[in-house]
């Protein structure tokens, strides 16, 4: 391998040039694609002590949602209906309707979710009994861990 | 493969004479260190443009966010804390590295006939860099930023006649605020980018066409 003096310092610069460029590239890179590796965390939201809620009736559940907007914690208020059979066990529900989100209610008379914007009947387990509905309730992801109720609300996404 | 797109365009737009009047010039004897000072310079802006336009994905010029969007660029997103370095510490050798260029233009004699116009342009860029600098010191929006602000446009200030007026319209306003701190980001990200990018160009086309200086020499004694 014969190199002169001036395809040698060609090379050099090649290489330099394309060391430099890779220094600033990858960083300027991983910055640029940082959203697609982003992974939103989610919080569990404590919803209420497990010991003050009642067995084998729906109630509901008021609790306040923070969420990240980038460098902003955005706060909302939120809820949910969750139903449990012994205390231990917590079925959460969406609290919107999944007809066209309407918030619905637990009918203590007649034992159903009922929602009013167009009489949708829902059962304890969130099953469809009658009306619009497409789908049962939605349930949302839900553990006790020390004598409080935790669950994770679902995003607020666009019905469409 | 790359040479026949090198073909492609020279059949068409004569590539290969652009790229020799770029970079094959000729050179005056004595060429050494201190005429990399210009090179370093453009590359120091390249990198400040690539690193600047990043962190503005991710920057909110209020006073609201501003501090908390460049905590946000800090902790939260990979290489953040890279880009912004490369910026920061790319911005103080820019200054550095724009000064050295004018003293070695002045010092070498490089500024006479017939290059005033690369001098005077080279002038205003180092003006513009101080402006980048002055500008960008505001956007962290922290206490540093917030008081070296407030002494820089107090000083000017201080100029006879123009200097309350001049104050004024840098801060846009009698306080410094908010809106000192949307000014400055559209100073930052669009004014001066927009002249010093003019400027560059008519510099570089004049140091193209007219060539590098040769370095002083000593009379000859006859």
């Amino acid at each position: 391998m014969d190199i002169d003096r001036r395809n040698f310092l060609k090379q050099g610069i090649f290489i330099m040039g394309g060391l430099i460029t890779a220094g600033i590239g990858i960083p300027a890179t991983t910055y640029f694609l940082a959203p697609l590796w982003h992974k939103e965390e989610e919080d569990w939201i404590e919803a209420g002590t497990v010991a003050d809620f009642p067995i084998g009736e729906p109630f509901k559940i008021d609790f306040v949602q923070r969420k990240h907007d980038g460098w902003m914690t955005v706060e909302g208020r939120s809820s949910a209906w969750a139903v449990t059979s012994d205390g231990k066990q917590f079925t959460v529900f969406d609290p919107r309707c999944t007809h066209l989100g309407c918030p619905y209610r637990w009918d203590t008379e007649k034992k159903k979710f009922l929602c009013p914007c167009h009489n949708a009947v829902f059962s304890i387990t969130g099953e469809v009994l009658a009306g619009p509905p497409p789908r049962p309730l939605d349930h949302l992801p839900a553990k006790v861990a020390g004598g409080k109720l935790l669950i994770k609300p679902a995003e607020k996404k666009e019905e469409g | 493969m790359i040479s026949r797109l090198i073909n492609w365009l020279d059949e068409r737009i004569e590539i290969l004479n652009i790229k020799k009047t770029l970079f094959d010039r000729l050179i005056p004897k004595g060429v050494g260190w201190p005429y990399v000072l210009g090179s370093v310079s453009l590359f120091l802006f390249t990198l400040q443009v690539v690193t600047g336009i990043l962190l503005a994905m991710n920057y909110s010029p209020s006073p609201e966010h501003a501090h908390a969007s460049v905590a946000y660029i800090m902790q939260k997103i990979p290489m953040g804390k890279v880009v912004r370095g490369l910026h920061h510490w790319g911005a103080s050798f820019m200054v550095v590295a724009v000064t050295l260029h004018l003293l070695r233009t002045f010092f070498y004699g490089a500024y006479k006939y017939p290059r005033e116009l690369t001098w005077i342009t080279g002038l205003f860029i180092w003006l513009l860099v101080l402006g980048f600098g002055f500008t960008g010191y505001l956007l962290p929006w922290d206490q540093k930023a917030y008081w070296a602000t407030m002494v820089g446009t107090n000083i000017a200030s201080q100029a006879p006649l123009l200097g309350p007026a001049i104050a004024k319209v840098l801060r846009g306003g009698e306080a410094l605020g908010a809106v000192t701190l949307t000014r400055f980001y559209a100073f930052h990200v669009l004014l001066l980018p927009a002249l010093i990018v003019l400027l560059l160009a008519v510099h570089l086309c004049l140091v193209v066409r007219l060539g590098i200086s040769a370095p002083p020499e000593k009379e000859k004694k006859p």
